[in-house]
């Protein structure tokens, strides 16, 4: 009983003497993020969540001087309620925020972070209006050009006499929707887009239209999840004469082949990583180790999407940190000296705070594995061109 | 109208109603809230304004709409176009956004033919064609990628409405300015004559009210506030988009609010509203930060089976036991 309670005294002493000198070494910075961690875009909320921790691991490893951590709050999807979360996460000493998913959120909740001069950042929103507002502290890693460039890319490359593209109504989807068509236009590529509410559910009479009227080469989606596997189901069965099934996000994912995967072989959609993973340098190594030490599966597309603006966060904060201008409004001048390569490729900010660099390759899905067709440049093999899902 | 007539409009008891909610709405910049708290208290007074509207509907003449997002939606898309493309001040485009919700109201005139569960789901489908609209004519609302630059709350002789405090304060004044317009209503002859369609329309016919003129006054009345608190949103948010404009929140929370409260009564909407809200983001969120809904689901069905007549009725009731206690210790 004596013994016990020296040693333990013995130890509070040690640790007593010890914390304050390893405290006056380590300076703790909190950041915020708002995510949609319920309702309809928990899935994606969630991924992004987990991206940004392991990043926040990774980049407080390499940095132990100035520790990073992270506060988040469910921002319901709901724009009010991000602008509530970003007052409070500014309130309670957060020098920085990492945004929601959607441009209808990360609009107003970026504004109010601008208000509170507080720089935000995203890789969930990909508006053109967002950067077009002038704010000072506002960037983005991703955005519609770069999923138009990659697909257009694509779809260029196998010169169809006609592309239908399918386009849901929500906004990303009709923006991207927009700019192929004038690519493709551009290029003597005959284009007829069909549009749809969020809310349907049967495809099959867009499916019957395309077949019968359009007559394309290719089908083009851009829509998302639920969505694929609506207009994927519906084009398995009138089995239209098309060459190939086209879409956009979370759409070449290992997930999807797993839970569909009598619908999604030989379908295209954007990405930047083949599977089984194979990643190239040394920090996606890094971040695909950690992530599957962390939560026991495979990176993904929006973890890495996080992961990549957390990181160059992380990065800008200890750089003011050390430079002492973190309290001093230095944080976004850091951000906009932001120059490296990372698995999203090179990634700077201009003047409105977009990433220029902003490009990606497509995946084929092919019997469980993904594999990059396009550009050729990013390409791990050859299209399977004819080729559909039934 | 008479003195006598607009004494008892606007008795003793309602402008003291009128000025205990001034004053209670007060305290938080009195106790110096921070921009989070009033962020969430504006949000809470969007809602509580949604839902008098929504009360005003139900309880006099008898509507019970499940479409209110609808006229939430045109008030909040016409007061950011007004602004936007014809440069009218945002002060004067919130109530003229009023004025275009109340004329979208007239398109569902038809609907007034119907009662009960006929009305809800009628009107239920006019949000929905709103919302469609909204979506198709991007030349005029930018379509599904919506409107993000158009004037903010404006400063008005040094007092900036665009900050917290400012909009709280404006807030704030609509909502007791509504309540005050239905206070007014409510015990107008006509308001007599609407709570007795809410009870029987055949029977209220036969000593000759005309219901149908009333009840589209009363749908007319309840979008200009509907819309009017719509376009202090837009403003207030600086985005708008036909999913978020013309939500089903819009529709379902001022339900919730006022039945929590108590939609038989003119605060009861506003105290439900404000009370839930706060509940669910403050209390709720910090117990349960993912998930923290299911605290509220628990609450308002304990609500509902404990105090039908929701939180004023149940106050009511405290009150009324309490006067009489005193009463027989007398």
């Amino acid at each position: 009983m004596v013994r016990s309670a020296i040693a333990s005294a013995t130890l509070a002493l040690a640790l007593g003497v010890g914390l304050p000198a390893a405290q006056a070494q380590e300076k703790v910075v909190t950041i915020g993020a708002h995510m949609p961690l319920t309702g309809s875009l928990a899935r994606s909320g969630q991924t992004f969540n987990e991206g940004m921790q392991v990043a926040l691991r990774m980049c407080n490893a390499a940095s132990p001087k100035v520790q990073v951590k992270v506060d988040v709050i469910d921002d319901e999807s709901t724009p009010a309620k991000a602008v509530s979360a970003v007052e409070k996460l500014a309130s309670s000493g957060s020098v920085a925020i990492i945004g929601g998913y959607g441009s209808n959120i990360v609009g107003p909740a970026s504004d109010a972070s601008d208000k509170l001069g507080k720089v935000y950042i995203t890789a969930g929103a990909v508006s053109d209006e967002l950067t077009q507002r002038g704010l000072k502290t506002f960037f983005r890693i991703n955005n519609n050009a770069g999923y138009q460039k990659g697909i257009a890319t694509l779809l260029i490359d196998l010169k169809p006499q006609a592309v239908s593209i399918i386009a849901s109504t929500k906004e990303a989807p009709t923006l991207l929707a927009q700019g192929l068509e004038k690519d493709l236009a551009a290029k003597g590529i005959k284009v007829t887009v069909h549009k749809f509410d969020p809310a349907i559910t049967d495809f099959k009479p867009i499916i019957n239209k395309i077949k019968l009227q359009d007559k394309p080469d290719i089908i083009m989606m851009s829509a998302y999840e639920n969505d694929y596997v609506g207009i994927i189901r519906a084009a398995k069965v009138l089995k239209p004469q098309v060459k190939l099934m086209v879409g956009t996000w979370s759409l070449a994912t290992p997930k999807m082949y797993t839970e569909f995967p009598d619908l999604m072989n030989n379908v295209v959609g954007t990405s930047f990583l083949p599977f089984p993973v194979e990643v190239k340098s040394e920090e996606g190594r890094k971040f695909a180790a950690a992530y599957q030490d962390m939560y026991k599966k495979e990176i993904e597309y929006l973890a890495t999407l996080s992961f990549v603006e957390t990181t160059l966060l992380c990065e800008a904060i200890q750089r003011a940190a050390e430079a002492g201008t973190l309290d001093k409004g230095g944080l976004a001048d850091e951000m906009r000296k932001t120059d490296r390569d990372t698995m999203l490729g090179r990634v700077q900010f201009d003047q409105t705070g977009d990433n220029p660099n902003f490009a990606l390759s497509m995946g084929q899905h092919r019997e469980g594995k993904i594999v990059l067709v396009s550009p050729k440049a990013a390409a791990t093999g050859d299209i399977a061109y004819p080729a559909v899902p039934w | 109208m008479s003195d006598t007539a607009s004494s008892r409009l606007l008795s003793g008891r309602s402008l003291a109603m009128a000025g205990g909610l001034v004053v209670v709405g007060l305290l938080p910049l009195a106790a110096g809230a921070s921009p989070y708290m009033l962020g969430l208290l504006i949000s809470s007074l969007i809602l509580a304004g949604l839902g008098l509207s929504w009360a005003l509907l139900g309880n006099l003449g008898g509507m019970v709409s499940f479409g209110h997002a609808a006229f939430f939606g045109v008030g909040s898309y016409a007061s950011a176009l007004l602004a936007a493309k014809l440069g009218v001040p945002v002060l004067l485009a919130i109530p003229l956004a009023g004025g275009v919700a109340t004329l979208s109201s007239l398109a569902m005139l038809p609907a007034l033919r119907l009662s009960g569960p006929y009305f809800a789901l009628a009107i239920l489908a006019y949000a929905q064609i709103f919302r469609i609209l909204a979506t198709e004519a991007s030349w005029l609302t930018g379509g599904a990628a919506g409107l993000q630059r158009f004037p903010g709350l404006p400063t008005v002789f040094g007092f900036n409405f665009a900050e917290r405090h400012g909009s709280y304060v404006l807030v704030l004044g609509m909502v007791v300015l509504c309540a005050l317009i239905y206070v007014v209503i409510r015990r107008s002859y006509v308001g007599i004559a609407l709570r007795a369609i809410a009870e029987s329309e055949d029977a209220t016919r036969v000593v000759g009210v005309n219901s149908t003129l009333l009840k589209t006054w009363m749908l007319m009345l309840s979008a200009f506030i509907a819309g009017m608190f719509g376009a202090l949103n837009a403003h207030i948010i600086g985005f708008l988009e036909p999913d978020y404009a013309f939500s089903g929140i819009w529709s379902v929370m001022p339900i919730i609010g006022a039945v929590f409260g108590g939609y038989r009564s003119v605060i009861g909407p506003v105290f439900g509203a404000v009370v839930i809200y706060m509940f669910d983001q403050v209390i709720a969120k910090s117990l349960i930060p993912v998930g923290h809904q299911i605290l509220l689901g628990i609450v308002l069905a304990g609500m509902v089976l404990l105090a039908p007549n929701g939180l004023a009725g149940l106050v009511g009731r405290i009150f009324s036991r309490t006067g009489g206690k005193h009463h027989a210790r007398a």
